[in-house]
């Protein structure tokens, strides 16, 4: 059984289906990426997993439990935790604070998970009593990452955590999800980077106008003429 | 007593009370982000009960009003507190599941208003628009004190509340929930992604705020014996939250400063001046004026206010002390930080090795 299971999900806004009879699963111990052009729903898709949309039908599984109709604040408790996009830390709160914030744990156990977490994210050690507000974009997307790890997940959903940061930072994020997947832990990605999604992910799912239009390897994906698949084609190259 | 200290000490008294008024607003908007503009229909809620439950039967008071137990201080105040409570809980079920930031604000002083028409329009709950009056002072008996020595007094009483209120307020900011809180109010989409449950813990911070607004409106009752509408008109909100913006949202000491500045030196203060000839009342409609030009110079040159919100340095967790040795670098050479390609060999294991 995957970490995470969404069977047949259809969802929206209002009566208007934005994603349409999806399936996707996610393994522990690897990386799944979500690409595909704008609009296509990828987000929704990510939204829908962790409870902030209703799915209209099918079902989504996490270690499982069957979490398709369970309230959002409910999830990460089962093991599913999300990093929206942008706008993703606490700003005004340091960034101890932060990654306290997401601390399920009692206080020993939730202090042991910080020193761990700041041995891998160096970065944030130099700050860790800076208002996050105070950190570069990079840096911020590494925060909400950490933090979503105090939760200690077993699937960890980003959305385009590599948005907006300069091809150096990019690179550091993409190092520290594969760090992430290595952890026993399912790691979904939703990436418009389709390079650096083919190259640091096991799996990838190309969605188009609301489908999970191909999946497949990352290398199996790569041979794929994914201009004419972006455009809605046929995925034969 | 001479008059100057009658004055004095009536300044004191509001800077106290509207400091623990501050405190209140400030864990709903300061901590939590909920803009509630029907705060002073909580504090008027407050102080209608505390008089309710103060005051005699009304049969012969020449008043009409529910309750009348005569119960003692601080039964009233504290059943006051927990009556403004209750109505947090019903605006919370109403307004806050749905709702956020403008809309939620524009039901709240929708709510005020109602709150306010029927309190003043429907004479068999709180006497109408003339208000509960007569209010017995406490420990006025017990004491023997006159309404000159009463002034002293109760100012020193409430400034005992305000402290004790002040040191639980500091505690609860400084807990997990006030953390939380903080949370929720930079972004409530994150926090419910992290396992929070954003309604209990705005629902939480309405308790507690609307808590305060009631043992404030409770003891302005208590010490002037009387409240009416005229007291609670839904624009005196906006100057509790000048109080809070002057003095420093997010920081309770800022709530101190910000009752003085505006509460004590601005609103009251004056009321004590003479009239200026020929023009009656213009000293208090000048009051209006150079509270809102303060407010606005506050958020154009100093949003922080005058005591801004401090960074929580307390090592809750007991996370190395070493950590944060940069943390006082400007922003700029901080996000000009290397960043490190490589991941450190950290000793973070995987899930089942630390759960098993």
């Amino acid at each position: 059984m995957p970490a995470l299971l969404a069977e047949n999900v259809t969802a929206g806004y209002g009566h208007s289906p934005i994603i349409n009879d999806i399936t996707l699963s996610a393994e522990l111990n690897s990386v799944t990426t979500i690409i595909g052009p704008n609009g296509a729903g990828k987000s929704t898709f990510a939204k829908t997993l962790v409870g902030i949309l209703r799915p209209t039908s099918g079902r989504i599984v996490v270690n499982d439990v069957d979490i398709t109709r369970m309230a959002g604040h409910l999830i990460p408790r089962h093991g599913l935790v999300y990093v929206p996009q942008n706008d993703n830390v606490f700003k005004r709160l340091t960034v101890r604070e932060n990654l306290e914030v997401g601390g399920f744990a009692s206080r020993a156990n939730t202090a042991a998970r910080m020193e761990e977490i700041l041995d891998i994210f160096t970065d944030l050690q130099k700050a860790v009593e800076k208002k996050a507000g105070f950190l570069s974009g990079g840096q911020q997307n590494l925060l909400a990452i950490a933090r979503a790890l105090m939760v200690d997940p077993s699937v960890i959903m980003l959305d385009e955590p590599t948005a907006g940061l300069s091809p150096a930072y990019t690179d550091v994020v993409w190092s520290q999800i594969a760090r992430i997947a290595k952890l026993n832990t399912a790691v979904l990605v939703v990436e418009q980077n389709v390079e650096r999604a083919l190259k640091h992910s096991d799996e990838v799912h190309i969605f188009v106008a609301g489908r999970n239009h191909v999946h497949g390897a990352a290398d199996e994906i790569a041979g794929l003429d994914l201009a004419s698949i972006f455009l809605g084609r046929s995925h034969a190259s | 007593m001479s008059g100057i200290w009658y004055y004095i000490f009536t300044l004191v008294f509001f800077l106290f009370d509207y400091f623990i008024l501050a405190m209140g607003l400030n864990i709903q908007y300061g901590e939590t982000g909920i803009l509630n503009f029907a705060y002073i229909g909580f504090v008027a809620i407050g102080a209608y009960v505390t008089g309710a439950f103060s005051l005699p039967n009304s049969v012969g008071t020449g008043q009409q009003y529910i309750l009348g137990l005569s119960l003692p201080f601080p039964l009233g105040l504290i059943l006051g507190g927990l009556a403004a409570c209750l109505f947090a809980v019903i605006v919370a079920l109403i307004s806050l599941r749905r709702l956020r930031t403008d809309y939620l604000a524009m039901v709240l002083i929708s709510l005020s208003l109602v709150l306010y028409d029927v309190c003043n329009n429907y004479v068999p709950l709180f006497n109408g628009a003339d208000g509960l009056y007569n209010v017995p002072e406490p420990f006025a008996g017990v004491l023997h004190l006159t309404t000159n020595s009463f002034i002293p007094f109760f100012a020193g009483v409430t400034g005992a509340i305000a402290v004790v209120m002040w040191l639980v307020m500091g505690r609860v900011t400084r807990s997990p929930l006030g953390r939380t809180l903080r949370a929720i109010r930079d972004d409530d989409v994150v926090a419910a992604a992290l396992g929070k449950d954003v309604f209990r813990n705005q629902l939480k911070s309405m308790l507690i705020g609307s808590f305060y607004a009631g043992i404030g409106g409770g003891l302005i009752m208590e010490f002037s014996g009387s409240f009416n509408p005229t007291a609670w008109l839904p624009g005196e909100t906006f100057v509790v939250f000048a109080v809070i913006i002057v003095g420093g949202v997010g920081n309770n000491i800022g709530m101190l400063m910000g009752s003085l500045v505006v509460e004590t030196l601005l609103v009251h203060l004056p009321a004590f001046l003479p009239d200026i000839p020929g023009h009656p009342g213009l000293i208090e409609y000048f009051d209006a004026v150079i509270i809102g030009v303060l407010l606005m110079v506050m958020l154009w040159f100093r949003p922080q206010g005058i005591v801004p919100e401090r960074l929580r340095r307390a090592a809750t967790f007991g996370v190395r002390d070493d950590l944060g040795a940069e943390a006082n670098l400007p922003p700029d050479e901080l996000s000009a930080l290397a960043p490190s390609p490589v991941v450190q060999p950290g000793t973070l294991q995987a899930r089942s090795a630390t759960n098993e």
